[in-house]
């Protein structure tokens, strides 16, 4: 088991952005899904280790992140996308990621093999010593993506990671998931559901801060069967959910 | 962008030239390296080519082939290579020891067998006219006269296709064209 | 079949040209680091750590030079009229380096910063240590060359007196900037409190160089300093609760 999490709250001032969440995974592509404001980011956050909980246990790794030992070895095998990463305009794609493998305290000697490896696996090798500034969006967020896996993490938090994607990228994207979750946790929070049907093992439909849903994608679309609206089966199974939660 | 280009670009600090020129060469390098090498120890030479190629593209005139240029890097690197690593790196130990002739570096000669190799494919398929008589005038050592016969043809036209192979051998071994003949 | 197809159909199949291509890849991209990072890394024992030091904006050539012009410029007009002015604007100075040192105010890459092995606390702690110390160097330098230039009188006690309220303005500029995420608030604020500081000193005594002159202050300034750290250590745990 990598993430155990029970009961875990967080309030921001008034605000209860996650009500009561238990959770435990192991290796796989386990998918967030849930409509935005639901709390998926704010768990997210708790998992990356840069908030600790207002209530409940975390263990992650096998380790409890509230102390400093442990969550500093959390953290150097961790990896996390943020849904809103900044970047250094200056800085080329592999002076990016060898910054970050730098910062997770990777043995030096074997920083510049990870940062090729992980600048092809997001398909970005014809522009490793392009400035950031002169990438586009969807460019930006791949090198983002490439930080995260450049450490081989164990605990892999990607929050909303194909945002500018092409649907070529996306397919890409997909077999690099399937690939890293072999042997690492992969948690993608998304509300793109077709994103998660096609590479997911598991999937968790948070609404309100709460769980409401927690199975294989085959479970979520049995959910919908003859009950929700949408295109697709896994849409229809994420709205009657949905509505079944809310009502 | 043709290749020497690309060289042009490497030799002006562009690392993605650099990868477009590993696609288009590697393959057929590795595939003539391999006759010569284990699979592991072409993949180490290939590295160190392309590393060569990337600190020595200021180096590259474009007044022949860029082909030929890169696989004189190679042949180099892979000299190097077996050196020190030994002639037990060599693929085809056993047949250079029966050939017993060459004096002198077994490096060397696993190479020139490669370069060999290369050109001899450059002359065309196996049953190609100019292969037949290349394998039965050369490799087999027959008489001219003999060559004629096996072949149904004039002793005439087999002189005059001899010299047409030596000539194109010659000229691709200078210009050490990539098997398939691209370029 | 173009070129490229026949050459893929050419690879020997045992041969793993990806694998030669990321060897290739890892050597050219690599960044070799200069003297300077490797022996702060040495020192630090965190390679991470001297990396993110010396990417600090305000240590960046361009920002010391600036620096260091604007402390000459003081010594300059020191040495001319007499009235300290590098005493004067050493801390101000010192504040907004300290200001562009760190955090969610100037790091767009702030948030993931939060998660990383190399804590965002140890870099603030190491760039403000280092930001402090340079601009220390840099107006004593300044304040040297002033004396040396030719002022007279209490020229110790104004060449030195402005490290204690450098330092209390520093840790002002860093608590302002950490609480509100912001280098500007920081900078802001410190430049405030200097300014207020300074020019009530001069209401007070008649002298604009009181605040740097006047020993019963010493101990005031330490206290804040010493809150303000305080606080700046607050403001950058890792939030729990409610915050």
């Amino acid at each position: 088991m990598n993430v155990e999490i029970a009961g875990v709250t967080r309030r921001f001032g008034r605000n209860l952005a996650v009500a009561g969440v238990d959770l435990e995974t192991g290796p796989g592509v386990f998918g967030l899904l849930g409509p935005n404001g639901a709390g998926k980011t704010t768990l997210l956050r708790m998992l990356a280790t840069v908030i600790g909980p207002s209530a409940g246990t975390l263990r992650l790794l096998g380790r409890d992140p509230a102390s400093y030992g442990p969550r500093r070895e959390i953290r150097r095998r961790l990896g996390y996308l943020p849904q809103s990463l900044g970047y250094y305009p200056g800085f080329t794609v592999a002076e990016f990621v060898e910054y970050f493998a730098l910062l997770k305290e990777m043995p030096p000697a074997g920083v510049s093999a990870a940062v090729a490896t992980a600048v092809e696996r997001v398909d970005l090798g014809g522009k490793a010593r392009a400035k950031l500034r002169t990438l586009s969006g969807g460019m930006l967020r791949r090198v983002g993506i490439a930080q995260a896996i450049v450490n081989e993490p164990e605990l892999l938090l990607l929050d909303e990671p194909t945002a500018g994607l092409d649907p070529e990228q996306r397919v890409a994207f997909r077999t690099l998931l399937r690939d890293l979750g072999q042997r690492a946790t992969v948690i993608v929070s998304t509300h793109l559901v077709e994103d998660v049907g096609a590479a997911c093992t598991e999937v968790a439909l948070m609404d309100a801060g709460k769980i409401v849903f927690h199975g294989t994608p085959a479970e979520l679309t049995a959910r919908g069967e003859g009950r929700g609206t949408g295109d697709a089966p896994l849409e229809r199974g994420y709205s009657a959910v949905l509505a079944q939660a809310r009502s | 962008m043709d290749d020497a280009e690309l060289i042009a670009a490497v030799a002006g600090g562009d690392d993605a030239a650099l990868r477009e020129l590993f696609g288009r060469h590697a393959p057929w390098l590795a595939a003539r390296l391999r006759s010569v090498l284990s699979a592991t120890d072409v993949e180490d030479v290939l590295q160190e080519t392309f590393l060569a190629v990337w600190r020595g593209a200021r180096g590259y005139r474009p007044d022949g082939p860029a082909a030929g240029w890169i696989w004189g890097i190679a042949r180099r690197q892979a000299a190097l290579f077996l050196r020190r690593r030994g002639p037990a790196a060599l693929v085809l130990p056993a047949v250079i020891a029966a050939d017993g002739q060459h004096a002198g570096d077994p490096a060397d000669a696993a190479l020139s067998r490669a370069d060999l190799a290369g050109a001899v494919a450059a002359l065309g398929p196996e049953d190609s006219p100019d292969r037949r008589v290349w394998q039965l005038m050369y490799v087999e050592d027959r008489p001219v006269a003999e060559v004629a016969d096996l072949m149904g043809i004039p002793e005439g036209t087999v002189k005059s296709r001899a010299h047409r192979a030596r000539r194109r051998l010659r000229a691709a071994l200078r210009g050490l064209e990539p098997e398939g003949g691209t370029r | 079949m173009n070129a490229a197809e026949a050459n893929r159909d050419v690879t020997p199949a045992d041969v793993d040209l990806s694998r030669v291509w990321l060897g290739v890849a890892a050597r050219v991209w690599a960044r070799q680091p200069g003297r300077l990072e490797r022996l702060a890394g040495r020192l630090l024992r965190s390679p991470g750590l001297a990396r993110a030091l010396l990417t600090t904006p305000s240590l960046l050539l361009g920002w010391v030079i600036a620096t260091a012009a604007v402390l000459a410029a003081g010594a300059a007009a020191t040495s001319w009229t007499g009235t300290p002015w590098v005493a004067l604007i050493a801390p101000a100075v010192a504040g907004t380096g300290i200001a562009y040192a760190y955090g969610p105010g100037i790091d767009p890459a702030w948030e993931l910063s939060c998660s990383m092995a190399v804590s965002d606390r140890m870099v603030l702690l190491v760039r403000a240590l280092a930001v402090f110390s340079l601009n220390a160097v840099l107006g004593l330098a300044a304040s040297a060359a002033a004396v040396a230039a030719g002022i007279s009188g209490s020229a110790a006690s104004v060449t030195f007196g402005w490290l204690v309220p450098m330092t209390a303005v520093c840790a002002l500029t860093l608590a302002a900037a950490t609480v509100a995420r912001s280098a500007m608030v920081g900078v802001a604020a410190g430049l405030a409190a200097w300014t207020i500081t300074v020019l009530a000193g001069q209401s007070a005594s008649g002298r604009f160089t009181a605040v740097v002159t006047d020993s019963a202050l010493i101990l005031p300034y330490l206290a804040c300093a010493a809150a303000c750290t305080a606080i700046a250590w607050y403001a950058t745990r890792t939030p729990k609760g409610t915050t």
